[in-house]
């Protein structure tokens, strides 16, 4: 069930961002996200957005980018061997180079190379931007986690997804308007979505997936006792109660009437949820093309909510760090790339029919890459000097590779683009300068991109 | 690449501009002019007003010239339902029982308000609930956590300095010691029972630092968490942001690069540590048998493992036993209570024996002077900076006190409430006048700088400043000052001041107040009659349904915020938070209308109105009303309740379900 959103419903406090402020200040009866003095954006979004939202499909624990999207035939033709002209070294013992067993072929008109383990996902390479040129300051998931999510490695910043929702707000009141999904815990947990010193409904919604039913991912959706019917008749007796009190109090307190208004969006909001976070509700053949698995239910369940305006939806990829990959990689990631390549090509694809993929930013990648080099004899070891993300949709170049590694696909080394540019470029397409997107707290303007990032223009379509 | 993090950002540390009432930056080098609030304190003569009869107190004079030079008037006095509601909240965060509420209207009614107000006030600052209520608030400025993440520095004994807080608060403990204290009561020559005070450092945030990693990354996280360390400690007793000099100059106040390491060396020199809170004479032999038996509990657990399992096992895991229990209950204070604290040791970032990776040298007793980082960055070093307090603070001698004795974190405590004393008493005047105003007097409780807003009242501030320290440093008198005066005691409804000034800047009315997350759910214990009052201990989760302590008692994990906390505005315990952010989200309003919490309150509530009303409708309602709302129904509210009940009047489910409404409204969780 859908139901209708009113204004006034959309400025309401729990999806008030600051793109709503310049319609909120014309309502004086609504409680508004109190302006910040540090809050330098008078009007978001800044320039015209090309993306409405966000999908991030991430890969905790940081995949190899020259096993997908980054042929390094180097590697092989030198395996076991470490050149004395390479510089190959990171934090841990590592051996000789290891090579990659996946053959490479060329895709779509633009001829973009990916790896067999992709074949459906293939299909939409001239969709894909695929940056090879990122890269992190930390080998460590911690703080690698928190810079590719928080912009910064120190765990008290606001989430990026935080920041989208506090700078553009939500386009549907009866949903949060950042949800986290993961079928577990990713290490570091909730502060990778937190809002820190942001106003606390712009942090992420956590939904653990793993059991399906939405009364069980989202805390307090259902009343055990009682019917809709029935829970509607003890609104409205404690809607009649609260204008009493408003009426007696001279009828215009904004606080007042702003929790008056969050019940009945808490109201709808059991059915909206229930019916975007419910699956079960597509068809068999929709169910069939993203395939199982829990990476297929949160791509299914990530559509759902970018169709009903949710403006940031991460999926992680699964508990822990799956894709930590430091004994028996090559077995590990072909596993991986089978668990993930139905998904997103289906993910894609539906955006896609749906009209969605226009004005939806996909995002996809880990924390930061993996050495070519062999540690522990087959498995590979963390990289944060090089690694692979790609875009797709939402204003994103498609059909292009951005940036180059070196020659075993290790360091960026041409176009290099550091996180907090990746940061600097998703707000650009957000319609959002990301150094006017400020929160003042403890006497500084802070940022996304602390004070750095530059706006990858090449890859703007 | 070096792991810079927030040394960066500091960059971007904000120079005043077009908001707010700020001034223009001198230009760099020449540093900023002192701030107003780094002037003397001093009493102002109490200034002119025309109205003679409204002011009960001095703060009183200096509210009402305000408002009489805008053309505005007081609101009228609030009645004495109202006074004793806002009373009770404001002072322990309970309501006041139905009882109590009747005879204090009556005595009132009489004509003895003033008297009487003063009586509950009195009676209100000596209940132990009082210091739970403003406990809480400073533990908001201490990022208070019971838990942290398994990985990094534990935090078990985290409610001792909770409950050492709440004590301090009930017994009155003079503000300058209560300061003194968090940062250096080991120092001070007071009982080793204090030593729960190091908590507001002991329970500092640290960050996990992967050894295996060079010393450059290393010294990153390091100086990150003496950032932290600084900005909490600069921000919570001297309203200044301090860090903001991790990078250079200050950018607004009179604060230099070189202040922030001279004050980050008194971090660089402290670890966090576990620490007895018994004498040596008792804390020895505890250690001494506290070392046996986990080398005894070592002995034994190695023992279950062998293989083949030896003969006599059961004999020898017996004997070893028998030690264990000997040492556990034959040495006197085995059990004594750990403070979750630090000491003295300075920290050195050096490069492992092996060279791969980092090692963190603690050196106990200890100290150490920082070398300036140029742009914050702890690879690029400047000249060393001695230990000392802010140049803007001279002591008597013109020079900013040194930092001599040990890690110099009690000459550092005496500077802040001596040099310092008149920031240090504006900035906890103002912020225990926030709490019961709503507004500060400065509305950036932390930031008493120039990118802070400006006084609206700054001769007020000041002299209520020169007042309170002049009075002992007594927060109960300042409370006193505060709740007797004719502006505290104004009605919320106010047409005319609403509408001329929506801020209430110049408090000519007491603005309506919501309830924080813990008033509220100890509200709904209270009225429910569920309620545990007992204190301190040991936190539990919230999430349990048997739990029924007060809200501050509930766990708070900085590493996963319990949903409960984090959807109710409760701040992230990451860092020190100035003051709470109001908001009113759909998520809340699911878990008034379906968590199971609430759904037990309301049958509690049902059944404790079934019990002292009776039968009849109008009875249970009336009795709601004043346990609730502390006044009777009016008629449309009983025809609101009988229509709902109406054919229902025996269910139970029904005055549940009228109940639940009762505690999710919006008269529960605001005061007039």
């Amino acid at each position: 069930m859908n139901l209708p959103i009113s204004r006034r419903d959309a400025i309401a406090r729990f999806g008030g961002g600051l793109g709503t402020l310049g319609l909120m200040a014309s309502l004086p009866g609504t409680m508004s996200a109190l302006p910040n003095p540090g809050a330098s954006a008078r009007t978001l979004p800044h320039f015209r957005p090309r993306a409405k939202r966000v999908i991030h499909l991430f890969m905790n624990g940081g995949p190899f980018g020259p096993d997908f999207f980054d042929p390094k035939p180097d590697l092989n033709k030198f395996a076991g061997q470490r050149p004395e002209d390479a510089d190959l070294r990171t934090e841990r013992p590592t051996g000789g180079l290891l090579p990659v067993p996946f053959k490479f072929s060329n895709h779509g008109k633009s001829g973009l190379p990916v790896s067999e383990l992709l074949p459906l996902t293939a299909q939409f390479a001239d969709d894909l931007c695929v940056l090879r040129s990122m890269h992190t300051d930390n080998p460590n998931h911690g703080p690698a986690l928190l810079l590719m999510n928080n912009g910064t490695m120190t765990p008290r910043v606001p989430a990026m997804g935080a920041w989208c929702s506090y700078g553009l707000g939500t386009e549907n009141a009866n949903l949060p308007s950042y949800v986290v999904l993961c079928p577990g815990r990713p290490v570091r947990f909730s502060i990778l979505w937190t809002s820190a010193f942001l106003p606390s409904q712009h942090g992420g919604s956590y939904i653990n997936h793993s059991n399906l039913d939405p009364k069980a991912m989202i805390p307090w959706l259902h009343n055990p006792r009682t019917t809709p019917d029935a829970q509607r008749k003890q609104l409205d007796l404690l809607a009649e109660m609260n204008r009493e009190h408003l009426a007696t109090r001279g009828g215009a307190d904004a606080a007042l009437q702003g929790r008056i208004e969050a019940m009945e969006t808490a109201y709808r909001m059991q059915f909206a949820a229930t019916d975007a976070f419910d699956i079960t509700r597509e068809s068999a053949a929709v169910r069939e093309n993203y395939g199982k698995g829990h990476f297929a239910n949160g791509c299914l369940m990530a559509r759902r909510l970018a169709e009903r305006g949710v403006r940031f939806i991460q999926v992680y990829y699964g508990d822990g760090q799956p894709w930590d990959t430091h004994s028996n990689h090559d077995a590990s990631t072909r596993k991986l790339g089978a668990n993930i390549d139905r998904p997103i090509a289906a993910l894609l694809g539906d955006l896609k029919q749906r009209g969605l993929l226009e004005d939806t930013l996909v995002v996809w990648g880990g924390e930061f890459g993996r050495t070519p080099v062999s540690e522990n004899g087959n498995g590979r070891d963390h990289n944060p000097h090089g690694f692979c993300m790609f875009l797709a949709g939402g204003g994103a170049r498609g059909g292009m590779g951005y940036g180059e590694t070196d020659r075993f696909g290790f360091k960026a080394v041409k176009q290099r683009m550091h996180v907090h540019d990746l940061h600097a470029t998703l707000l650009h397409l957000l319609g959002v300068d990301h150094e006017r997107l400020t929160f003042r707290y403890a006497g500084r303007d802070f940022r996304l991109t602390d004070v750095h990032g530059n706006v990858a223009r090449e890859i703007l379509a | 690449m070096v792991a810079l993090g927030l040394a960066t950002v500091l960059a971007a540390c904000v120079a005043p501009d077009e908001h707010g009432s700020t001034v223009k930056v001198a230009p760099q080098p020449t540093l900023p002019q002192r701030p107003w609030s780094f002037e003397p304190l001093g009493e102002s003569a109490l200034p002119k007003v025309r109205n003679t009869a409204w002011p009960q107190r001095d703060v009183d004079f200096f509210l009402l010239t305000a408002m009489e030079k805008k053309d505005f008037k007081p609101a009228a006095p609030a009645d004495a339902r109202t006074l004793i509601r806002r009373l009770h909240f404001d002072l322990t965060g309970l309501p006041p029982a139905p009882g109590e509420v009747e005879a204090f209207v009556r005595t009132c009614n009489d004509g003895n308000q003033k008297a009487e107000t003063e009586k509950l006030v009195a009676r209100l600052l000596a209940s132990p609930h009082y210091g739970e209520r403003w406990g809480r608030y400073w533990l908001d400025l201490a990022r208070y956590v019971d838990e942290t993440a398994s990985w990094l520095e534990k935090t078990s004994s985290a409610h001792l300095y909770r409950d050492w807080v709440i004590k301090a608060f009930n017994d009155d403990l003079p503000y300058d010691q209560f300061v003194m204290r968090q940062i250096a009561t080991d120092q001070m020559g007071l009982p080793p029972a204090d030593r729960h005070a190091l908590g507001f450092l002991g329970l500092a945030p640290t960050y996990w630092k992967e050894l295996q990693l060079p010393p450059d990354i290393i010294k990153g996280t390091v100086a990150d968490e003496w950032e932290e360390h600084v900005d909490t400690l600069s921000r919570t007793f001297l309203g200044l942001t301090l860090a903001c000099a991790r990078c250079h100059n200050h950018k607004s106040d009179p604060i230099t690069h070189e202040d922030y390491y001279a004050v980050a060396g008194v971090f660089a020199s402290v670890r966090h540590a576990e620490r007895p809170t018994m004498g040596d004479e008792f804390w020895l032999p505890v250690k001494k048998a506290r070392a046996s038996v986990v080398a005894l509990e070592k002995e034994r657990d190695q023992l279950k493992k062998k293989k083949p399992v030896p003969a006599d096992f059961t004999n020898q895991v017996a004997v070893l036993e028998k030690k264990i229990t000997d040492f556990k209950t034959g040495t006197p204070h085995f059990n004594m209570a750990m403070a979750t604290a630090v000491e003295d040791a300075a920290l050195f970032v050096i490069p492992a024996a092996n060279n791969k990776g980092t090692t963190l040298s603690f050196q106990p007793g200890k100290a150490r002077d920082l070398e300036l980082m140029k742009r914050g960055d702890p690879n690029k070093l400047g000249d060393i900076v001695p230990r000392r307090f802010l140049s803007a603070f001279p002591a008597k001698d013109g020079q900013p006190r040194r930092f001599t004795t040990g890690s110099g974190r009690l000459e550092l405590a005496q500077a802040i409430v001596q040099e310092a004393a008149p920031l240090t008493a504006r900035v906890i005047v103002n912020r225990v006048w926030k709490h019961h105003f709503g507004r500060g007097i400065v509305d950036t409780p932390s930031e008493f700088g120039f990118t802070g807003e400006a006084p609206s009242h700054p001769e007020l501030l000041n002299d209520l400043s020169a007042r309170f320290v002049k009075n002992g440093w007594s927060i109960k008198w300042l409370h006193r000052e505060i709740l007797l005066s004719a502006a505290w005691q104004q009605n919320s409804i106010a047409s005319e001041s609403e509408l001329r000034d929506p801020e209430n800047k110049l408090v000519a009315r007491m603005p309506r107040r919501r309830l924080d997350f813990e008033a509220w759910r100890d509200t709904t214990l209270a009225v429910a009659g569920t309620i545990d009052r007992s204190f301190g201990g040991v936190a539990t989760p919230l999430t349990s349904d048997k739990n029924v302590r007060r809200t501050l008692y509930g766990t708070v994990n900085r590493h996963e915020l319990e949903p409960m906390l984090r959807i109710h505005d409760f701040p992230d315990p990451a860092a020190h938070s100035a003051s709470r952010t109001e908001t009113a989200t759909a998520l809340q309003m699911l878990f008034s209308l379906n968590s199971p919490f609430l759904l037990a309150q309301a049958d509690a509530l049902a059944a404790r109105l079934e019990k002292e009303a009776g039968d009849s409708l109008n009875a249970r309602v009336t009795r709601a009303h004043g346990i609730l709302f502390q006044r009777a129904p009016t008629a449309k509210e009983l025809a609101l309740a009988a229509r709902f009940l109406v054919g229902r009047e025996t269910d139970k489910k029904a005055w549940s379900e009228y109940a639940q409404a009762l505690l999710a409204s919006n008269e529960t969780q605001f005061v007039d």
